[in-house]
């Protein structure tokens, strides 16, 4: 309505000033009965009000349409009250309609024929790493253990490349089961024990209790590898301890990983959970990619986990993963 | 002796598979070509078949159908994808057992010596695996039974693991790193202090085999077992 009549103003002013020329035009010719001039005004006035309730009532639908954004990309269609200006628009808007989606429908193809390239490019990438991983298992030197750490390095960034294009078909990858959490932390910990040795920072693990959670355990791995990763290079000092403590809290199991590393500056703190942002430590330590925390929080998110952070400046990190519990 | 054929196409990963697999004892062979799996497969007549899924032409879960069509024995897949329906395909295809990439030489061994195991039922193809003996010491691994001349001590299961890598090296340093790895079990840590506690232990039950100050600590490095005894 709104629409209708700031789009009819000004054919409103027009109207008025015609209406004034022209009586002025009669009262300067001599006619000077006012009761004439209003009559005429009058139903000069009717006419004109009925052009416009006429002109609202076929276009209402279409103005309605204006005024009211769009939700999705649907097609604008469902408009049975045509008038020209309507139909050309509706007309425009489908073929603009019509390029987009191809134009969609292409770009997907291309990103579903990225992610499979990617996916393969991964899986070829493993050979040569198992290669190297062979090759290096039985010997014990200084420099083998270097490569033996740019290898795990290696194999992080796979995974996580692997992960990061998985993550958009996760619906076709997932499949929820009970899981023991004790089982979960004790298999990825002993996974990363060379970076748990390496590093000399070693895992407490304390469990009350049994927990069943219910979860994907591929991914959940994952996400607890991220975090320990995390972890791990975020602290400095030999001999400290990542604290991994399992928990019943009211209807949810909780997994708390706590790390006694550098923490996280305050100001960083809302951003954590972003893409590609590194903060301050990013900026300190090397191979930050500031997409492992994204990570954690966007499959915790689809796994139906919540995710909370505590962190303070020089004290050390609390992850907490909080689970729904299930039957083992 | 056990033969074994190697069905992947990387050759790198082929030599190291067949070196490891040599040193157990086993025959290997791997396949040449790619289109003919199947009647290599029949000419060579394996006790088992280690399998990769990415081979050119046809793929593993292909190969393994068509030697099920005629044959039981156990195949192994290696693979490099490790999401679940890719196991329930091989094994649904026929596999009896799956390892990911890159995998631990270890965790194939195991693997191909339990396939074996259950399928020909004997233990034989396993020497060289259950003892080891330098200059008369010898660890019997299974039992846990460390020995020399005719004394002999009990050791735990970690103990066994060090004295496996120290023997295994013997007369070279073994790095506190790698005997960390080792002894790192799923149930419990094994941090820098509990690692002195267990060489101390080691090194008391060596002296009760009369066999003194033959572990030594290489500062810095980490562990060398020197066979000072074989002279006496």
């Amino acid at each position: 309505m709104k629409l209708f009549l700031r789009e009819q103003l000004p054919l409103f002013y027009i109207y008025l000033a015609q209406l004034l020329v022209i009586t002025l035009i009669y009262r300067l010719d001599g006619h000077r009965s006012l009761a004439v001039s209003l009559y005429a005004c009058l139903l000069s006035g009717c006419l004109f009000i009925g052009y416009l309730i006429y002109r609202y009532l076929t276009n209402r639908s279409f103005y309605n349409r204006m005024e009211n954004p769009l939700a999705g990309s649907e097609d604008f269609a469902g408009n049975n009250q045509q008038t020209p200006l309507a139909e050309g628009l509706q007309h425009l808007l489908k073929s603009q309609f019509r390029h987009y989606q191809k134009d969609i429908l292409r770009y997907r193809h291309k990103i579903d024929d990225h992610i499979q390239f990617i996916n393969q490019w991964v899986h070829q990438m493993k050979t040569p790493v198992s290669v190297i991983h062979l090759m290096i298992q039985n010997e014990d030197e200084p420099r083998l253990h270097a490569i033996g750490d740019e290898l795990d390095k290696l194999k992080k960034g796979l995974e996580m490349v692997l992960y990061t294009a998985r993550l958009d078909a996760f619906e076709h990858d997932f499949v929820v089961e009970a899981l023991d959490l004790e089982t979960i932390i004790r298999t990825v910990t002993s996974s990363q024990k060379r970076l748990f040795i390496r590093s000399r920072i070693f895992p407490v693990i304390r469990m009350e209790g049994r927990i069943g959670i219910a979860s994907d355990e591929k991914w959940l791995s994952f996400v607890i590898t991220q975090l320990i990763t995390n972890a791990v290079r975020y602290t400095v000092e030999d001999n400290r301890k990542i604290h991994f403590h399992g928990y019943i809290h009211g209807v949810n199991g909780v997994l708390e990983i706590q790390d006694e590393g550098v923490g996280i500056p305050a100001g960083d703190l809302p951003r954590i959970f972003d893409p590609y942002f590194t903060g301050e430590n990013g900026r300190n330590f090397q191979e930050s990619t500031g997409m492992g925390l994204y990570l954690v929080k966007q499959i915790c998110g689809k796994l139906g986990h919540r995710v909370e952070l505590e962190s303070t400046a020089g004290e050390g990190t609390v992850v907490r993963i909080i689970f729904n519990l299930t039957k083992l | 002796m056990f033969r074994i054929l190697i069905v992947e196409d990387d050759k790198g990963l082929v030599s190291l598979l067949e070196e490891h697999l040599h040193k157990f004892g086993y025959t290997t062979q791997a396949v040449v070509n790619f289109e003919k799996v199947q009647s290599e497969f029949e000419q060579f007549a394996p006790h088992l078949v280690l399998m990769d899924i990415n081979l050119p032409k046809y793929d593993g879960y292909y190969w393994c159908r068509q030697i099920r069509g005629s044959s039981t024995c156990p195949i192994l897949f290696i693979s490099a994808r490790e999401g679940k329906m890719d196991q329930v395909m091989a094994i649904e295809n026929g596999a009896d057992d799956y390892i990911t990439k890159p995998f631990d030489y270890e965790i194939a061994t195991a693997k191909i010596k339990s396939l074996l195991r259950r399928a020909y039922g004997t233990y034989a193809g396993t020497f060289n695996e259950r003892s080891i003996e330098v200059e008369g010491l010898t660890l019997d691994i299974e039992r846990l039974i460390l020995s020399f001349k005719d004394a002999k001590v009990e050791i735990s299961h970690t103990e066994a693991k060090i004295m496996d890598e120290l023997m295994k090296k013997s007369e070279r340093v073994v790095s506190r790193d790698r005997l960390l790895e080792k002894i790192w079990d799923d149930e419990t840590f094994v941090d820098d202090n509990t690692l002195n506690v267990y060489v101390n232990r080691v090194r008391k039950k060596l002296t009760t085999l009369n066999i003194n100050d033959a572990l030594q600590t290489i500062r810095g490095q980490g562990y060398r077992l020197l066979p000072n005894w074989g002279s006496e």
